[in-house]
């Protein structure tokens, strides 16, 4: 079971690491679309 | 004893908060509607949206009771976040229940309930879900100024204030709950998408770097064997765990995908996003997360159980450990980690219920449409008493047991019945009003009569010896039971009732 948790842990950082970049990159393109369009439903 | 430095880590955590505060006060100029303060206008995208399922669903209670689990439990701690990743990933990929009700066009799950069960039904679902909701969220703010206090190591308890004696506890949760309540008030779900975005960026890069910090200077061999002295086989396998056992993995699996499927809060995002697949498209890509959420503090709280050994309060355990153990820079980092996740988690609860309040609770009462001035303004009112509210009921409540059961219980006073309608009302037509009020009555009435027995002296003992698993598992059996016994039982019509 040892082997599953250190599997498990190694998989969450890596993976955690990734999104945190990448939703960090696209989230703000994301956030532009968003503003512009509610701006121009205004 | 502790690393933290006023100016230094005091300045980090000051312009995260200068940062936030501003990003949520500057988009309050995009509410003009009711439908833009509640669901940001569906206009949210699937980055931002795991963003902000992410960061609402990442507080400082959820580390605080996921720290205490890897502390009590080991790594058999960690179950619940496998439960509800592999929930969310179902979900999600199917599209089972939440397609239906995105594509609906709702505001809240009660109002997709009334299509099948009627407005009673409906203002009944909105009572038990604010009920559990408020009651869940209660504790937030004690446990977050619980954190903060232990980890900037304030040694006195309280300080003078025009003559008055003001606890250091109760002024961080003051503090902590007029911030986040300034900018959701004004900008609603619109300034807690910027700001959980914000708040999950500094959140991330804090826990992954304490994270990495905790497996370089404790190391894995010593958290591993830590887990292997204290708990033995238990403290990998939930199901062999003494204080755990099938019991806990059966409610927390009923729990997790009750949670996934009708959790105001986390459906708020597949209710915000600009389609269905949007929807469907969070939910995958987010599920991971949960595995995340629940084995990162974990090993905080294993780590700390290696180096402090066994403490009186297994829930200060993780702050006390953290507060010699991070470094000055980035203790700072660390702490604006920590308010990050606090304030997406508080000002998304805050806003959720509100909705629910507003939308299903008042509802029925309004004779005539409220302009959406004023019902912008009626939002804003309500998220303030909510916010009011949390703060007494947070001084008040005397937290027993370990937080998670607290959280799990007060959960499935709403969870049960609202999952079971939910799943009734999009895929059972013979389900009506009799079956929903005997689902709402019995899972309502199994936890509450659990909470009251283990507050009571002289029912404590009892309410021990059923536990916290067992009462969880009978809400969610007798609840589905009664709305399809009751279903059954209401004559149709043309019969003779």
């Amino acid at each position: 079971m040892r082997y599953i948790w250190l599997i498990l842990t190694i998989t969450a950082v890596v993976w955690y690491t990734f999104v945190t970049a990448y939703v960090a990159f696209k989230g703000v393109t994301d956030i532009k679309e968003m503003l512009k369009k509610l701006g121009e439903k205004d | 004893m502790t690393n933290f430095n006023w100016l230094l880590d005091g300045s980090i955590v000051g312009l995260y908060l200068l940062v936030t505060m501003a990003a949520g006060l500057y988009v309050r100029k995009y509410v003009g509607k009711v439908d833009d303060f509640l669901v940001a206008g569906r206009e949210m995208n699937v980055y931002l949206g795991i963003a902000s399922l992410a960061a609402t669903e990442f507080g400082i209670v959820t580390c605080m009771y996921t720290a205490e689990a890897g502390y009590k439990y080991g790594f058999a701690g960690a179950t619940p976040g496998i439960a509800m990743a592999l929930s969310m990933l179902v979900i999600g990929y199917t599209g089972f229940c939440i397609k239906p009700l995105r594509d609906s066009g709702v505001i809240t799950i009660p109002q997709l309930i009334e299509k099948q069960f009627g407005p009673r039904v409906r203002w009944a679902a909105g009572v038990v879900i604010v009920l559990g909701g408020l009651l869940n969220m209660g504790v937030f703010l004690r446990i977050g100024g619980q954190f903060l206090v232990t980890i900037v190591g304030l040694k006195v308890t309280s300080f003078n204030l025009f003559g008055y004696q003001v606890g250091y506890l109760e002024a961080m949760m003051t503090v902590l709950l007029v911030g986040v309540a300034t900018y959701t008030i004004l900008g609603g779900m619109l300034s807690v998408l910027i700001t959980d975005f914000l708040q999950f960026v500094v959140m991330s890069v804090g826990l992954i770097a304490v994270t990495l910090l905790v497996l370089v200077y404790v190391g894995w061999d010593k958290i591993v064997t830590t887990v292997e002295a204290n708990y033995g086989a238990g403290g990998f396998n939930p199901f062999v765990h003494p204080d755990l056992g099938w019991p806990y993995v059966l409610f927390q699996v009923m729990l997790n995908f009750a949670a996934v499927l009708t959790w105001q809060t986390t459906i708020a995002r597949v209710l915000a996003a600009k389609d269905s697949l949007t929807g469907q498209k969070i939910y995958v890509r987010t599920s991971f997360f949960f595995v995340c959420r629940f084995l990162i503090p974990g090993i905080w709280g294993i780590a700390a159980l290696a180096t402090l050994g066994q403490v009186t309060n297994s829930l200060d355990a993780m702050p006390t450990f953290l507060a010699t153990f991070v470094p000055v820079g980035l203790m700072g980092l660390c702490i604006a980690a920590m308010l990050a996740a606090d304030m997406s988690t508080d000002s998304s609860y805050m806003l959720t219920w509100g909705s629910v309040i507003y939308n299903d609770i008042m509802g029925p009462f309004r004779k005539e449409a409220w302009s959406e001035k004023k019902g912008i303004l009626i939002n804003r009112m309500i998220v303030a008493l909510i916010g009011v509210f949390l703060l007494f009921y947070g001084l008040w409540y005397p937290l027993e047991g370990d937080v998670w059961t607290y959280l799990g219980i007060t959960g499935t006073i709403y969870l049960a019945s609202i999952s079971v309608l939910l799943i009734s009302s999009c895929y059972w037509k013979g389900a009506n009003s009799w079956g929903a009020f005997g689902s709402i009555f019995f899972a309502a009435a199994i936890p509450v009569m659990f909470l009251v027995l283990e507050k009571t002296p002289g029912t404590k003992d009892l309410a021990k010896q059923i536990g916290p698993y067992y009462s969880g598992i009978a809400a969610y059996v007798f609840s589905a039971l009664a709305m399809f016994t009751f279903s059954l039982l209401k004559p149709r019509k043309g019969e003779i009732a």
